[in-house]
């Protein structure tokens, strides 16, 4: 975020009349309970009896329910095995692919800001290949549900790693590649090109130059990619069976016969977020820095 | 409460024995269980799971879907071959599509003769587990609709007199679908004792949901207008499957069901069995329609407010039916019980690694102690099965039944599943998509964007397609060994 | 400078880099692209398809269907789309979340952006907080949305607050919407929730745009005399434009996408007033096995992705020119 502009704005906020501020406030903490409310009940039904959930609403802890770990101790307890195996596997894959996406995301980002390319039977130049990447992102999912169950069962990758993580990945790679190549025109040549005289190879250049300076950059490829395969449901619960299977799935499946039990759902959705939750609050910027330049230079 | 404990303290005895007795070693070995979420069906493996472990040192990991996902997921992983799962636990109608391509095993002999597959009720055990004659599946569980309502309101002296001023007959248990209405409508929000609190009360409840198996319960409304005596084809005519969904008789049915949501609660729409049944035990209406799950969730005291005060009897029937054949109505009063879904079984697959493991946790699950115990647990989802279940009320009372209830509830069971004019299922390849299709357009009619017409015939043009594809001759041989036609009749 | 050996190191190298992105994007994009629209004139289906299912019955195993390959060419997915009435709902319903979902997006994002661009304390934690529903899995927050949806005052914090809200104001009726149980609400229970999971997304994005605006520009249009309004409509709308495109054509794009939350909160219902397309080929596909058909709807899907795309696409430039003019 520019921040020398804050400077130039603060003042003129003081000339700003009181109603309009009232207003304002007004405004922001409404939203921002809106966008909260719904975590603080997610927190507080995974901690009632099942009777004041169904018999309530009650709100505050203490005041009108009683609190009881139960539902957690039941995830973490008799749910245990079941619960930790979706977790470790949602860990897996989005670790997985989001390794995979940075690499071959900065690969392809660095060679389409660096090299001309020009796939002469396409007439197609390095414009139009990055804007062929990006395209893909965009494509239904829907449309590879058919040939992936196909091909996956034809390649044994129906359950593994290596399958979730392929697809993943193979969703990741438009945005890695649109971030890298923005990221790396923005940098300037000639300290590759010192590095080059000096004897360097273009890999070397890549690999001990450019990349080290690029870290922001890859910092956010790699929180959306890993946010994106954390949370995406249907791939995994077309893929996935039992050894691979995910924490969306897992909590998707809750839809259950017997009357959905919300204070175990709440506990599970809780675990569920609570990792990109904290990726979240811990790299903010990342996060802004790459929603922006994915849209406003898009 | 001390001979309760006792009792199943005993119980879990011999069930520790009787595992230990027959214990192989599978250490190492886990076997892989998959079924629906929840404490239904599923939770018994999670309970019993920990005993089979001990005895065989093998281990068992339980993976559940939503049941909306559950064929899906299941017949996904059986057709390519991923050798994920080595028990399933599924829905007997699916064996066209899971039994039919030899995705699942034979069971051996010595696997039925040590579950004392004789003391299964020929229907569970025959019918439903079997395919082209080879058994594939162990029985676990039986299912046939009942009816259930409240008898301390139906049978209630109080009402009896208002009712007949009304509806010029007595009040009582129906046995015809009209007279269910009248009943449902004749309470609807009128102020009754509830555990001992007024309160207004709906007239029925029924499952309406889409996407939750709710076509059963349609199906069980169809089956009086649409069934016709002597003749077991229901679905379909027998001899070039023509469907019979959208003939007046099933038309009827449907805009009956539709219609219920006005003499009862207005939610139910949303409603999926699990909801009803608890509903049901918490004393919000008078009427329900369910599987044998009402009956037990009703005397646990846990959930229910209704202990002892829920009456149980054969579906209602039509009073009358059409007769597809003469295409015309007969006004003749028809009750036509639906053997409902049929009940979960086990099966192992074909492609799991560890198959000895899995028949022997299988038949651990399905053996005689074990099933018998679940069936008179609420909440398991497993209902009566087994001659021995039915023949003695003592563990019923025991499990919190009064003598009376039941001795009403398994008489319901015998009668439904004896029945002559009883109808079974769809059982054959596609039967997943066959009722998915079903599923899909009476919700439309349910939700009021098409008529109830509308919605069957829709339903009749995509079975058309749907048999067309998979091969009309096959399919029609199928359905005819399914429900055991010989021929003219 | 560079000599012969770093010039065929680059030719080699400017290979290394790219393609590995390309190969996978070719294995498992464009190829399942070009492979599912085979698919969709096959009448192929889960464990084998029609024509091989009746020769096997009649013990054929050589040479069936189209060149041997045991499936038959044909035309029948695409004629069946034209009678297919639930696909025409199916159909209507993504357009309604694309076109009402980007719109209510749109209109609410920019005006919070529009509050938040006014400096107050505390704007970084406010942008921390808008970030966070849209990390978290949509099926997480669908089954948030269905614990608020739930129509029962007893159970709904929402449904509850209607319930006050009615005795306050001395209703004679007391406000029950019937979120998911009418066909009319229900699709507008999942917009709500889309809604709340991605109006932060606008939010952020369009006041990032919004800050990138030279205070300078204000001020001579203040200088001018214009007042707040025409300031917004005149220069910030206009600036903004660009942007707005393309985060309405991302969203637009991702709305097309819809299933999760879906699957959670209605599975489709009442009736089909709430499937997606995406549900639906998904059903198709998996549920009953049709991959042909549901191959043929999928291309349905891809060809109104694009047509929206096509037509954003042009709509915006022609806009964007003529503002410039």
């Amino acid at each position: 975020m520019p921040k020398p502009r804050r400077k130039r704005l603060l003042p003129r906020s003081s000339r700003r009349p009181l109603w309009q501020s009232a207003i304002l406030y007004l405004i922001v903490i409404v939203w921002c309970f809106i966008v909260l409310f719904p975590f603080y009940w997610l927190v507080t039904t995974s901690v009632k009896r099942p009777i004041d959930v169904s018999r309530g609403p009650n709100y505050i802890p203490y005041v009108d329910f009683d609190p009881i770990p139960d539902h957690w101790q039941e995830m973490f307890g008799s749910q245990r095995e079941s619960t930790l195996r979706h977790f470790r596997n949602s860990l897996i894959a989005a670790a997985g692919s989001t390794l995979l996406s940075v690499i071959i995301g900065a690969m392809a980002g660095y060679g389409l800001s660096r090299f001309r390319y020009y796939w002469g039977r396409l007439g197609w130049d390095n414009d139009n290949i990055a804007f062929w990447i990006i395209s893909q992102r965009f494509l239904p999912p829907a449309i590879f549900i058919v040939p992936f169950v196909l091909l996956y069962n034809q390649f044994g990758l129906i359950d593994t790693y290596a399958g979730l993580i392929l697809a993943y990945t193979m969703f990741n790679i438009p945005f890695a590649v649109w971030i890298m190549r923005d990221f790396f025109n923005g940098l300037p040549i000639d300290l590759e090109e010192s590095a080059r005289v000096d004897g360097a190879t273009r890999w070397q250049a890549f690999y001990r130059i450019v990349l080290p300076l690029s870290a922001p950059g890859l910092v956010v490829v790699a929180i959306f990619s890993f946010i994106f395969a954390w949370n995406e449901y249907l791939f995994a619960l077309m893929l996935s069976n039992f050894n691979a299977i995910t924490m969306p799935v897992l909590i998707a499946g809750q839809n259950n016969t017997r009357g959905i039990e919300w204070w175990f759902i709440s506990a599970l959705t809780l675990t569920a977020v609570a990792p990109v939750i904290i990726i979240g609050l811990l790299l903010e910027r990342f996060i802004t820095r790459g929603l922006t330049a994915g849209a406003i230079k898009g | 409460m001390r001979k309760l404990s006792l009792l199943i303290l005993l119980g879990l005895l011999t069930m520790v024995m009787a595992a230990g007795a027959s214990a192989q070693d599978f250490s190492g070995q886990t076997v892989v269980v998959v079924t629906q979420t929840g404490s239904a069906i599923g939770g018994p493996v999670l309970d019993k799971g920990p005993i089979w472990e001990e005895a065989t040192g093998g281990n068992i990991e339980l993976q559940t879907f939503a049941f909306g996902e559950l064929f899906e997921k299941i017949v996904t992983a059986l057709s390519t071959g991923s050798g994920d799962y080595d028990v399933l636990i599924y829905a007997a109608d699916w064996a066209g599509d899971i039994m039919a391509p030899g995705y699942v095993m034979a069971i051996p002999q010595e696997t039925l003769n040590a579950i004392e597959s004789d003391d299964v009720i020929p229907l569970y055990a025959d019918r439903i587990t079997t395919w082209g004659g080879v058994p594939y599946a162990l029985p676990y569980d039986g299912d046939a609709h009942m009816l259930y309502y409240r008898k301390d309101l139906v049978d209630n002296e109080m009402y009896a007199a208002d009712f007949e001023a009304a509806y010029g007959y007595a009040l009582g248990e129906p046995s015809t679908w009209t007279q269910y209405r009248d009943i449902a409508e004749f309470f609807n929000g009128m102020e009754v004792d509830t555990a001992g609190s007024m309160a207004p009360i709906y007239g029925a409840l029924e499952a309406q949901r889409r996407n939750a198996q709710s076509y059963w319960v349609y199906l069980s409304r169809a089956a009086g207008y649409g069934k016709v005596p002597g003749n077991p084809c229901f679905f379909f005519s027998c001899d070039d499957m023509t469907p019979q969904v959208n003939n007046p008789g099933w038309v009827r049915a449907l805009e009956e069901y539709i219609d219920i949501r006005n003499v009862g609660d207005p939610e139910m729409i949303n409603y999926d069995v699990a909801d009803t049944r608890t509903l049901m035990a918490t004393g919000t209406a008078v009427l329900n329609l369910d599987w044998g799950d009402v009956g037990t969730i009703s005397v646990d005291e846990n959930v229910s407010l209704v202990k002892g005060a829920v009456g149980f009897g054969v579906l209602p029937g039509g009073d009358s039916y059409w007769d597809y054949e003469a295409g015309e109505w007969v006004m003749e009063e028809n009750p036509a019980p639906f053997i409902a879904f049929g009940g979960w079984i086990i099966s192992i697959a074909s492609d799991s690694d560890v198959t000895e493991a899995a028949l022997d946790f299988a038949s651990f699950l399905a053996s005689k102690d074990v099933v018998n115990e679940l069936a008179v647990t609420g909440g398991t989802g497993i209902n009566p099965s087994r001659f021995s279940q039915l023949a003695d009320t003592a563990p019923w009372v025991a499990a919190g039944f009064d003598e009376e209830s039941a001795a009403d509830y398994l008489d319901a069971i015998q009668n439904t599943i004896n029945h002559p004019n009883a109808v079974l299922d769809i059982r054959i390849t596609g039967s997943a998509e066959y009722l998915s299709t079903l599923d899909a357009e009476i919700a439309r009619a349910l939700a009021g964007e098409i008529s109830a017409q509308e919605a069957l015939d829709n339903v009749a043009e995509l079975w058309n397609a749907i048999t067309d594809r998979l091969g009309r001759d096959a399919q029609a041989e199928q359905y005819r060994a399914a429900v055991g036609y010989m021929g003219d009749m | 400078m560079q000599s012969i050996s770093t010039v065929r190191e680059d030719r080699l190298m400017k290979r290394v880099f790219l393609s590995p992105a390309v190969v996978i994007l070719f294995a498992l994009s464009v190829f399942p692209l070009i492979w599912s629209l085979g698919i969709s004139f096959t009448d192929m289906q889960r464990g084998g398809s029609t024509i091989a299912r009746q020769a096997e019955a009649e013990g054929i195993t050589e040479g069936v269907g189209f060149l041997g390959m045991g499936f038959e060419l044909t035309g029948r997915n695409y004629q069946r789309l034209i009678g297919d009435t639930r696909l025409h709902s199916t159909v209507r319903n993504t357009m309604i979340y694309v076109f009402f979902g980007v719109t209510i997006q749109y209109v609410v994002g920019l005006g919070l952006a529009t509050v938040l661009n006014q400096p107050f304390h505390g704007r970084n934690l406010v942008r921390v907080i808008f970030l966070m529903p849209m990390m978290i899995t949509p099926v997480a927050a669908a089954y948030t949305g269905r614990m608020f949806f739930d129509s029962n005052a007893l159970r709904s914090p929402l449904a509850h607050f209607l319930r006050q809200l009615s005795k306050t104001l001395q209703l004679e009726q007391t406000i029950l919407v019937p979120w998911f149980t009418d066909i009319n609400w229900a699709p507008i229970a999942i917009l709500l929730i889309d809604a709340w999971q991605w109006i932060p997304f606008m939010t952020l994005i369009l006041l990032a745009g919004m800050q990138s605006i030279p205070e300078d520009i204000y001020e001579a249009a203040r200088v001018d005399g214009a007042n707040i309004l025409q300031i917004f409509w005149r220069i910030t709308l206009p600036i903004l434009f660009p942007i707005s495109m393309t985060v309405i054509l991302i969203r637009g794009l991702e709305i097309f996408k819809i299933i999760d939350v879906i699957v959670v909160t209605t599975g489709g219902g009442p009736g089909s007033a709430t499937e997606s397309l995406t549900l639906y080929i998904f059903e198709q596909a998996l549920s009953n096995g049709n991959y042909g058909y549901a191959s043929a709807i999928a291309y349905i899907l891809l060809i109104l992705v694009i047509i929206f795309a096509s037509v954003f696409l042009a709509v915006g430039r022609r806009w964007s020119s003529s503002w410039e003019r």
